[in-house]
């Protein structure tokens, strides 16, 4: 997790969901940074929304990848600069996510707690409005709707 | 140049990309509307080279053109 201070861009995205045990190991590899003295997690979960009497079995991902890496890279460098936080993870998922799996994880760690809090807030708001990210909600009949943020 | 769809418009579409020759963003989008009809009734932003367009632009044909339905990450 070294490469985190050197916030160069990288690659949010994650084949299928995000496995309970990633996010497990994510936080353990932060022990021997003891600098830190709170960490501050979302994690975005597809919910069963029921649409016309028909429920949200899952959602298929798919993104501008490109694009949605640079702009990560650019809310990233505002995170940094409004807070002091030593690291900030984010990934997201692509391809089909099953209702009550995990999609998104957004990870930020600090000497303190407000900053990890308040950049998470930040950071989880600015994805949702920023990257190119796709929905596609597959119903129970097996028809879809196209998921928006509004 | 090369137009990137994605979500809706390339699945209304039937395609992920297409070619389409415009010397700038106006031309561009009429283009688009012409080759794709159902873009008219469509909510979409045009990035440029991976950046949201707002204003008109000249464009040299080397550009990647995106066309971004609305966003529902996370």
């Amino acid at each position: 997790m070294n490469d985190v201070k050197t916030h160069k861009k990288r690659d949010i995205f994650v084949e299928g969901a995000i496995p309970a045990s990633f996010i497990a190991e994510s936080i353990a590899k932060h022990a021997t940074q003891t600098a830190i003295g709170g960490h501050e997690i979302f994690l975005g979960q597809v919910r069963a929304d029921q649409i016309d009497g028909k429920g949200v079995e899952a959602i298929e991902y798919t993104a501008y990848r490109d694009m949605a890496n640079e702009q990560m890279a650019v809310i990233r460098e505002e995170a940094f600069a409004r807070w002091p936080i030593t690291c900030l993870h984010v990934h997201h998922s692509q391809g089909v996510i099953k209702a009550g799996e995990l999609c998104f994880f957004v990870f930020a760690s600090a000497a303190h707690r407000q900053p990890a809090r308040e950049a998470v807030a930040f950071v989880t708001d600015e994805v949702k409005k920023r990257l190119p990210i796709f929905g596609k909600e597959i119903l129970s009949d097996q028809t879809h709707l196209w998921k928006t943020n509004a | 140049m090369q137009v990137l769809l994605f979500g809706i418009i390339a699945e209304k579409a039937g395609r992920e990309r297409m070619t389409i020759t415009a010397s700038d963003t106006k031309e561009l989008r009429a283009r688009l509307v012409e080759a794709m009809p159902f873009l008219a009734s469509l909510n979409y932003a045009v990035a440029v080279d991976r950046r949201l367009t707002n204003s008109d632009r000249a464009l040299n044909g080397t550009e990647e053109i995106a066309l971004l339905p609305p966003f529902a990450g996370g």
